[in-house]
């Protein structure tokens, strides 16, 4: 009865309705489906081109952007191989006409680029390791230990971090210059007549060293905020098993929350060891004489390139530019093996307020 | 009965004296002995030396140096002797206000964006922390000297520079896109100039906002990784959009974060290598006869307004965080 009153047209419209749905179940069940009906029910809906419409334009965006951070990477890299002739010639964009490796020679065996590079690699070794140590045992401290002043203690932290180098520069010259704590020193040797007035430890490793042992390096007011951070998030009762069972706290720390949180040591490691290799406040400040050569040092003008030619300007940036890549390189092979963890560690971090 | 009760208080405050948390709270010192030690050793007397420095003038001798005492005259060339010392202070203060809200913007938007299911999201992600790696002042260091050879060559020639094919990356990675264009295209629209001339600055310096927000990121995603994805679900459960949970749960979340990250922003910029007041203070450290005091005076002055601004930042943003209630 019913179906003689429904007109063709609406039971048609029951009829999809019915197949949509089955479809529709289907799947969300994962069957395998003809294609066309495939297609019907999962790709020609509002829902997908939405979806595909958002993804497309996140993806072109992300790409973009991409671009806009390699670019310069990229074109430094090809005018690298560049000769000069290729400045001059006004066809050459990106891609050299006369490729040739003459720039990496000169700068590798010109400005001493090994030595400088195992200076360097010294050097942000000891500094990161140095650092990362010291803001791990602080930022544990900061975290876990409920003690009198430790707000206070925590703003002096931010306090170093605000605290712009550029302000303590002369003070930290004359610091390592005449390196004497609170003029105990040179006030004991001024009581016996001498004039005294200090370690010169400029020129020598100490000063790096010390800052890096007592969390005053390179945006180490920072590192000690994430490793506080990280410990905040990691639960108590984990220690308080290991206090149960009879562990003292520093053992606790070694065996315990050390090796757990390895990842945030890396990407701490990570950041000092970078942010120490590139570093040219301090290496200018410390390292007053050209004895020790150490990686900025070299970017300079080889001797051997002659670079007295039509484009000068040009051929000079690009070897400036070969000689930050030449810096660069080690970093950027040591980020590729480490990123995976440092990202990790990042979002493990858990920053809140 | 009263009397038990009495000694069982006794005890329990006599064993609070001893509690296992205050045997513990020494234990914080040692732990952060380090930072103190530094602190209190080196940094503080720094600090001081520093300040006096800045009210000084430096004799040097044969075993050390003397400090002449000379009230504010440091403080007094800076501001109305220096040619540009005033002039640099406005310039980074105007430069900072134009780059905190569009690199805290930036990196809010770009965090979202990683921080969703999508295939090669490692890798866009590695991409974006390139900057943080590199972004340690050598590059800025050559480029700068780029510049300073540009303006010799162009002195030498008379005008007429020539643009290199691989040095000015910053001008062709910035030539697709026409400002001219996106004026044009803004001006169609009645929002006022200075709204029109802030896109067009941000899409001009595209290059500098994407490699200064690196840590900003970072801390970010780190923010968006740590709400709970259970508040997610109830909102959708409930009928919420994307749209909604964005504003109402995800923003309102990580809002101390955008706090954090303003000021991580203010100090960056403030000490970045490019940043023209750093510039200007190095410049004169090294430069002048007592450029060494001078700029140390330049620098305090100049801190001293990185202060106000950081605490002008936090008064303004401190009244819209929202802080999740935490029992730590």
């Amino acid at each position: 009865m019913d179906s003689t009153t429904m007109s063709k047209r609406e039971l048609r419209a029951l009829r999809q309705q019915q197949k949509k749905e089955e479809a529709i179940q289907r799947i969300k069940a994962r069957d395998k489906l003809p294609f066309w009906m495939l297609i019907r029910y999962k790709y020609c809906t509002l829902y997908f081109l939405k979806k595909l419409g958002l993804a497309i334009f996140r993806l072109v965006l992300l790409i973009g952007l991409s671009y806009v951070i390699l670019f310069p990477y990229l074109s430094k890299i090809f005018s690298s191989f560049m000769s000069r002739e290729d400045f001059v010639d006004v066809t050459v964009i990106i891609i050299a006409k006369y490729p040739t490796l003459d720039t990496y020679k000169a700068i590798i065996e010109n400005n001493s680029y090994f030595t400088a590079l195992l200076n360097s690699s010294m050097l942000a070794l000891m500094c990161a390791t140095f650092q990362m140590l010291a803001c791990t045992f602080v930022g544990y401290g900061f975290a876990k230990f409920k003690f009198r002043f430790r707000k206070l203690l925590f703003t002096l932290v931010i306090f170093t971090m605000i605290v712009p180098h550029e302000t303590l520069q002369l003070s930290l010259f004359m610091k390592f210059r005449y390196f004497d704590i609170w003029g105990i020193g040179g006030g004991i040797s001024s009581l016996f007549g001498g004039s005294w007035r200090g370690f010169n430890l400029l020129n020598t490793n100490w000063p790096l060293a010390i800052m890096s042992l007592t969390c005053l390096g390179l945006k180490n007011g920072l590192f000690i905020y994430i490793m506080r951070q990280y410990f905040n998030n990691v639960p108590d009762e984990l220690e308080e098993a290991a206090y149960v069972d009879g562990a003292s706290v520093f053992k606790t720390f070694m065996k315990i929350i050390l090796p757990m949180s390895t990842t945030m040591l890396v990407t701490i490691f990570m950041f000092a060891f970078a942010w120490q290799w590139s570093d040219m406040f301090y290496t200018n400040l410390f390292y007053t004489t050209n004895s020790d050569v150490l990686l900025p040092d070299i970017i300079k003008i080889p001797t051997v390139l002659d670079t007295e030619y039509a484009a000068k300007n040009a051929f000079e940036s690009a070897i400036r530019n070969t000689s930050g890549l030449l810096i660069l390189a080690p970093l950027i092979v040591l980020y590729l093996f480490t990123q995976r963890t440092m990202i990790e560690g990042v979002e493990r971090s858990g920053i809140t307020g | 009965m009263t009397k038990t009760k009495q000694l069982d208080r006794k005890v329990s405050t006599k064993r609070k004296g001893k509690s296992l948390d205050k045997a513990k709270g020494r234990n914080g010192w040692l732990f952060i002995a380090p930072f103190l030690i530094g602190f209190v050793l080196i940094y503080l007397p720094m600090i001081v030396e520093s300040l006096q420095f800045s009210f000084g003038k430096i004799h040097y001798e044969s075993t050390g140096y003397q400090l002449e005492m000379v009230g504010w005259a440091n403080y007094r060339y800076a501001l109305f002797e220096h040619t540009t010392f005033v002039q640099t202070l406005w310039g980074s203060i105007g430069e900072l206000l134009f780059n905190v809200p569009a690199i805290v913007i930036f990196s809010l938007f770009v965090a979202v964006l990683l921080n969703q299911k999508m295939r090669g999201r490692a890798i866009f992600r590695a991409i974006f922390f390139i900057p943080v790696i590199v972004s340690t002042g050598i590059i800025e260091y050559i480029e700068t000297q780029d510049q300073l050879a540009d303006a010799m060559g162009q002195i030498a020639t008379g005008g007429n520079g020539t643009s290199a094919a691989g040095g000015g990356a910053q001008e062709d990675s910035n030539a697709f896109i026409s400002v001219m264009d996106v004026a044009r295209y803004f001006q169609g629209m009645a929002i006022g100039r200075e709204l029109v001339e802030y896109v067009v600055g941000i899409a001009n310096s595209v290059y500098d906002i994407v490699n200064k927000s690196g840590v900003q990121i970072m801390i970010f995603l780190a923010g968006l990784q740590s709400v709970s994805p259970a508040i997610y679900e109830s909102c959708q459960m409930d009928g919420a959009t994307t749209w909604e949970i964005f504003w109402k749960i995800t923003f309102p979340m990580i809002s101390p974060m955008i706090l954090v990250n303003a000021v991580y922003t203010v100090i960056d910029s403030f000490t970045s290598k490019e940043n023209e007041m750093m510039n200007l203070i190095n410049s004169v450290y090294s430069g002048e006869a007592d450029g060494q005091v001078q700029s140390t005076a330049m620098a305090w002055m100049y801190f001293l307004v990185i202060i106000l601004i950081l605490l002008l930042v936090a008064a303004i943003m401190g009244g819209y965080v929202f802080y999740q209630k935490r029992d730590t």
